[in-house]
């Protein structure tokens, strides 16, 4: 059993608090992506994981274990930090033998256990290289070979690609995931860039302020964000959000903003009249018709579709996507609509939680509205 | 083309102007002493002779001072070498009340001058029945190095990366493991620079010596030397300055053989960011 589990995590660094009571349950096998702006508490919470950091209260599991009180090498875990963190006096078969070394097994024992890592990952060429003489990518093979050497509970990955160029990173995704796949362990990603977490993960954690925001499969996250951050930071171009009020009127919830007006999702019991925020992907914006009107600003080409911006009135814009074929041009009056059925409605403040109910496969698509 | 020449020039005035006592020394070493007060001066001896070197060996107390010297410079700089490697990581590595204040503290005390210390250490020592020993001057100069060789080495374990520690302790290393396998070994350099700084401070010194030792079973070559060749009435040049020659040998030599090493296997690319 290799079960993770944090309960009522706390860290403080002096007046500090940079995790606020954490609970997060990551089952055995996952593959759960911590995913955060900087600064939201992600990497401190790798490190207590990992024993390189002690929580000020709460406790840590692994396998039913608390470990609060396990030093890093007894937790029986890897890690691939950042910066690789590889050993530069050493060779790379020296790097990927010493936790073999630290843990007593017998030099002999040791050769056909780097030797099938080194294979695996295609360093065989390499082992007697010092790290200097690696390639950013090389030196990252190595870092995971040091990890994967020994066969852990849980495997921490610490930001292990943003080193690397966009075309190897891409690459190192897939690996990984075959990776994952192949050993079945619980793996422990710390990111901030949401296509790696969206790809890769089995759920994803976000995290703000120290705060656990949303624990949710990738679809999850993406389709039902809980708050207002998550569906800010989720997703690229990003969600539109729109500061406007909500007013019940006559048993229906309506939105209105500066040249938006519609009648809401269905809201939960939490809604109430007042300020509040309307969440729209760019997808579920529709171009070209439409009771919504506005003026074309920019349009991005991105080769496969174009992202267009629209603005609706002042300090209000929509951002809709529309096929490469279809060409608008900045300065274009132009008329839109919102998709309503897929559309979010937020409390008002910067994470504000969502105000309609989850959108059910047999949900019916309610009709394009606005004003 | 013309700066280059003229920055050669400019370059190799200054080199010639830094060595000219040295070769001077060397060479009035090698004169016989009727040679020495020559008008005009001789700049090559006429009659190459070693004898001044043969009455040093021979016939004073020369190689007994020289032996303390060794002893004296080299337990210093492994006193000191020791304890400000660990000062060091301490200092960088744990977090505890006072760290900043302790580090500036160390340092003010590199900022007294030593001619205001030496008469209370001097009374210390006395007291604590150490002086007149090779052991006394071993703690003084370990109070004016040690500070020094802790702000060194401290700037240089600042250079090493905190998750190489990290990564260590993970693949199962002990906080002393990881010191051992993975902190020396980059922290090398830095070791040997203030191995070298330690050991010509040692070596080099002459107040400490003066002061706190007088006699010459104890005493090292600067102040055994002085002691030794230099009178009110007269100055054994010839003799002097082949002490001189010998004095420095050794310096030579560890700085012959440390500097490679300073130069080498520094830890780039170990880390990536």
């Amino acid at each position: 059993m290799a079960e993770v589990v944090f309960k009522d995590i706390v860290k403080s660094f002096g007046s500090f608090t940079a995790v606020h009571g954490l609970n997060l349950t990551i089952a055995e096998g996952e593959f759960v992506s911590l995913l955060g702006p900087s600064g939201c508490g992600k990497t401190t919470t790798l490190r207590m994981l990992a024993g390189l950091d002690f929580p000020t209260s709460g406790s840590i599991s692994i396998g039913n274990r608390v470990v609060n009180d396990v030093a890093p090498g007894e937790r029986d875990i890897a890690m691939v930090f950042q910066s690789y963190a590889l050993y530069p006096h050493m060779t790379v078969y020296d790097n990927i033998a010493y936790p073999l070394k630290k843990r007593g097994v017998r030099k002999a024992d040791r050769a056909p256990m780097v030797q099938k890592t080194a294979d695996l990952l295609q360093l065989t060429e390499l082992l007697r290289r010092k790290p200097r003489q690696l390639s950013g990518g090389q030196q990252q093979r190595v870092a995971l070979g040091r990890a994967l050497v020994r066969d852990p509970k849980v495997f921490l990955l610490d930001e292990p690609l943003s080193n690397l160029d966009a075309k190897l990173r891409g690459y190192m995704r897939v690996e990984l995931v075959e990776l994952h796949r192949r050993l079945g362990r619980t793996m422990v990603y710390v990111t901030h860039d949401q296509l790696e977490a969206m790809t890769m993960s089995d759920r994803i954690a976000v995290m703000e302020g120290g705060k656990l925001q949303q624990f949710a499969p990738p679809n999850e996250v993406y389709r039902e964000p809980a708050n207002r951050f998550v569906a800010g930071f989720i997703g690229t171009p990003a969600m539109n959000l729109i500061d406007g009020t909500l007013a019940n009127e006559a048993g229906a919830w309506r939105f209105a903003s500066p040249g938006i007006t519609l009648t809401c999702p269905p809201l939960t019991d939490d809604a109430v009249s007042g300020p509040a925020c309307l969440g729209v992907r760019p997808e579920d914006v529709l171009l070209g018709e439409g009771p919504i009107r506005g003026q074309v600003q920019v349009v991005e080409q991105t080769g496969h579709e174009n992202i267009v911006v629209v603005k609706i009135a002042d300090g209000i814009r929509l951002t809709g996507r529309a096929g490469a074929d279809h060409v608008w041009r900045p300065g274009e009056t132009i008329q839109c609509a919102v998709d309503v059925s897929k559309a979010h409605v937020f409390a008002a403040g910067p994470s504000g939680q969502r105000l309609n109910r989850p959108l059910t496969k047999d949900q019916p698509r309610l009709a394009k509205e606005g004003a | 083309m013309i700066r280059r020449i003229a920055f050669n020039l400019f370059a190799w005035t200054i080199v010639l102007a830094v060595a000219f006592p040295l070769f001077w020394m060397v060479l009035t070493s090698l004169k016989p002493q009727f040679e020495l007060f020559r008008r005009p001066p001789t700049f090559l001896p006429e009659t190459w002779t070693v004898e001044h070197y043969w009455t040093l060996l021979s016939s004073t107390k020369f190689l007994t001072y020289f032996k303390n010297s060794v002893i004296l410079s080299t337990t210093t700089t492994l006193v000191v070498v020791a304890i400000a490697t660990i000062g060091a990581y301490s200092l960088v590595r744990f977090r505890y009340r006072g760290r900043e204040s302790l580090a500036f503290l160390v340092l003010f005390t590199y900022l007294l001058p030593s001619v205001v210390l030496i008469i209370p250490l001097y009374l210390m020592l006395v007291q604590l029945g150490l002086s007149n020993s090779i052991l006394s001057l071993v703690i003084a100069y370990t109070t004016f190095a040690l500070p020094y060789a802790l702000w060194l080495l401290r700037s240089f374990m600042a250079g090493i990366p905190e998750d190489l520690e990290s990564a260590a302790l993970v693949d199962g290393a002990s906080r002393l493991g990881a010191f051992r396998d993975v902190i020396l070994p980059q922290l090398l350099p830095g070791i040997i620079s203030t191995a070298l700084f330690t050991f010509i401070l040692s070596w080099n010194e002459y107040l400490y010596a003066l002061v706190l030792v007088n006699s010459d079973s104890a005493r090292p070559l600067t102040t055994g030397v002085m002691n030794m060749l230099v009178s009110s009435f007269n100055i054994e040049w010839s003799l002097l300055m082949a002490a001189s020659v010998m004095m420095s040998v050794p310096l030579i030599i560890v700085f012959a053989f440390l500097q490679s090493y300073l130069t080498r296997g520094f830890g780039a690319g170990g880390v990536k960011g």
